[in-house]
């Protein structure tokens, strides 16, 4: 995707010092988000979605050691003043939450919530701001939005929670919208529907998405450029047809393979063994090495970078190739690990 | 709204039946009052009798029960064993704990609510360290320890540093200085300020015991509520909005901290005037506690009987109270 970068990531890393040592939830990620792009980013549950992004807001707890780059505009966030990452959280970089049931407070009705948002950056009087609220519930099709806002979140269906929130993070414009989950606590047809309206909105206030998930099927329409996390990591990174269709490091495939849309036909399921390894001691090497049925001796020792597989085709492992060779790389999940090829394991 | 808290009027009703009851059974198993006269061989049968037939006793439970409980309902809650008629003594006993308790539990709540909310807010902070050791301290002492302790060493010292030694400035005795009537021999009993400043100086003590103890619960109790709020969703997203980190805090974590504080804030209001029994005793205050020690070992039906439904009205009451701020408080309760 072409243009200026407007959010700039650069080896960024996050650290949560707790009682055992240290938990290294980011491990130099990497990416930068141009004006009106949609980027995704998926991965397993733990792998540092949230947490990145949350770096991206200066919402991590006061415990958290924060290194590495995180510049908007040219702004730099890492280190800077509260005051400063106050006047662009919610205004100029908004968020969704994935949780709509909880993320509303069930104390103040919707519109009282959604004008707390406008006059956080802005100088409406209280009144204007409730007529504004209610042109935003209107916008994200809530029907009958001047009754609605004056209702509380109970009140409200996951969906509708949800598309409040869409409100929310539009109210003031802002440049980045961070799409955490939106839908994952949603029924699958109306995932369908906040996912379209969100689409429909971003365009409205030309916003970028970082739109997180950890379901591939989520993404696959709708983003331009797809990163894949694993372990606080990006592991590979690309466009869909680069994820979906040249998957390079077998952790991409795997996550494929254990995808029912991806998977595609009348290929089986099979999901990933094992489990991603602790971020609080990470042993040396390729972090998925324990779980990767090509692992090689390599592999347990240096932990590969990110590299070029192809034009805007990034992928952090050392058989690339192979994988590149392979005529139905999803296969090797069905093997056990280290088969030599020919052994097909197919029963 | 209006609904919501007629229904829990009406539902008080038949609770309040219930209790008046439990309450009858468990004072008419307590004891016989006439237990002395029938030890006493010098009392002749038919005086007991006699006595017997003046108290109901002769009566089947049900009609006894009928007896009292439809006087009850008028505020006639009759007459003692030495004739003497009860309600006004209770009535006496109500307003000396009210005046102790009353004011300790307002302290003890706004000590520990502010202090709950700066621990939590500053978690882990010295501040969160030493008001948790010393909450924790209080917590866990006797309240006869501290009040044992203000009466005996630390009014002494106080009224010792004082100078006061002869006329002590803090008293440790009763709720007022006898006599208290306003007359031209005793002139220190006379207008509002010299009542007032009386109260104060018995009152520092027993309030001080009580509020040490009281406070260090709520304070435990609030801090736990706000650090749960402060690390709600809705907290997260109240800062996501980029609004000042003060009222993320008062707006959205206070706010909603309050709510399970206040409930139970209001059954402790219902529940201690039923009196503090131990500081009462320790100052030598004629309050509910007392009366009700009394009454149990005298034997003392008719004191006992309205001292329960009083004390049972109020509980009652204040739960009402509880569930309708809890409404107040939380819009999802309402429509429930
Ligand atoms: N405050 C914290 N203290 C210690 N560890 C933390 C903290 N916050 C997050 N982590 C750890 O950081 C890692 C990454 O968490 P993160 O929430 O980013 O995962 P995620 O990719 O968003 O997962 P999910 O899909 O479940 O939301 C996890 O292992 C988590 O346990
Ligand atoms: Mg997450």
């Amino acid at each position: 995707m072409s243009g200026e970068p407007i959010l700039e990531v650069k080896d960024l890393t996050v650290g949560f010092p707790t009682d055992d040592g240290v938990v290294h939830a980011v491990r130099g990620v990497s990416y930068s988000v141009a004006a009106r792009e949609v980027v995704g980013i998926v991965g397993e549950s733990g792998c540092g979605k949230s947490v990145t992004s949350m770096a991206m807001m200066g919402l991590l707890p006061r415990t958290a050691r924060i290194g590495g780059s995180i510049r908007f505009r040219g702004q730099e966030l890492v280190g800077a003043p509260k005051k400063a990452l106050r006047a662009l959280r919610g205004s100029k970089i908004a968020m969704i939450f994935q949780d709509p049931m909880t993320a509303m407070n069930p104390v103040y009705t919707v519109g009282w919530q959604l004008g707390e948002a406008l006059r956080a950056h802005s100088d409406l009087s209280g009144r204007a701001a409730s007529k504004r609220a209610i042109e935003l519930l209107d916008l994200v099709g809530i029907p009958q939005p001047e009754r609605r806002a004056e209702q509380y979140p109970h009140e409200f269906s996951g969906g509708m929670r949800q598309r409040a929130m869409i409100a929310m993070a539009i109210s003031n414009n802002p440049d980045v919208i961070i799409a955490d989950e939106p839908t994952t606590a949603l029924d699958v047809t109306v995932q369908a529907q906040v996912l379209e309206t969100l689409l429909r909105l971003k365009d409205e206030v030309n916003a970028a998405i970082i739109l997180i998930t950890h379901d591939l099927g989520v993404v696959a329409g709708m983003v331009d450029d797809l990163k894949v996390m694993y372990a606080g990591r990006i592991v590979e990174s690309g466009t869909v047809d680069d994820i979906f269709y040249r998957p390079r490091m077998p952790y991409t495939v795997g996550l494929l393979g254990s995808l029912p849309s991806a998977a595609g036909g009348t290929d089986r399921l099979t999901p990933i063994k094992g489990s991603p390894p602790s971020l609080l001691r990470l042993k040396p090497g390729c972090p998925f090495s324990a779980r990767c049925p090509i692992v090689r001796d390599e592999c347990l020792s240096v932990e590969p970078e990110l590299a070029g597989v192809g034009p805007g085709h990034l992928a952090a492992c050392v058989a690339t190739d192979e994988v590149a060779a392979m005529a139905n790389p999803k296969d090797m999940f069905h093997a056990p690990p280290l088969v030599v090829a020919g052994s097909e394991a197919d029963t | 709204m209006l609904r919501f808290a007629l229904r829990r009027l009406l539902i008080a009703i038949p609770l309040l039946v219930v209790a008046s009851i439990l309450v009858f059974v468990l004072v008419v198993n307590t004891g016989d009052p006439l237990e002395d006269m029938r030890t006493n061989p010098r009392i002749p049968k038919g005086q007991i009798a006699l006595q017997e037939h003046k108290l109901g006793l002769d009566q089947p439970v049900t009609v006894r029960y009928w007896r009292w409980v439809s006087k009850a309902v008028h505020g006639d809650f009759g007459k003692d064993n030495k004739d003497r008629p009860v309600w006004p003594q209770v009535k006496r006993a109500l307003f000396v704990t009210l005046r102790l308790v009353l004011l300790a539990q307002i302290i003890a709540v706004l000590i520990g609510v502010t202090i709950g909310v700066i621990s939590a807010v500053r978690q882990y902070s010295w501040f969160d360290y030493a008001a948790t050791g010393i909450s924790f301290f209080l917590f866990s002492m006797p309240i006869v320890a501290v009040a044992a302790f203000l009466r005996y060493i630390g009014a002494l010292r106080v009224n010792e540093w004082l100078g006061r030694t002869k006329n002590p400035l803090i008293k440790v005795q009763g709720d007022r200085t006898f006599p208290s009537k306003c007359t031209p021999n005793n002139p220190g009993a006379c207008g509002l300020r010299a009542g007032l400043y009386d109260f104060a100086t018995h009152a520092l003590l027993p309030t001080l015991a009580l509020l040490l103890i009281t406070y260090a619960g709520y304070s435990r109790f609030q801090r736990a509520s706000m650090l749960e709020t402060l690390s709600s969703d809705y907290t997260r997203t109240a800062r996501a909005k980029g609004i000042t980190e003060r009222r993320v805090i008062m707006r959205h974590a206070f706010r909603n901290s309050l709510i399970p504080v206040t409930t139970i804030m209001a059954l402790d209001f219902g529940a201690i005037i039923g009196g503090a029994i131990i500081t009462e005793t320790i100052f030598e205050w004629r309050g509910m506690g007392r009366l009700l020690i009394d009454s149990i070992n005298k034997i003392d039906p008719n004191i006992l009987l309205c001292w329960l439904m009083i004390t049972a009205t109020c509980v009652i009451v204040f739960n009402i109270i509880a569930d309708l701020l809890y409404a107040v408080l939380d819009p999802r309760i309402r429509l429930g």
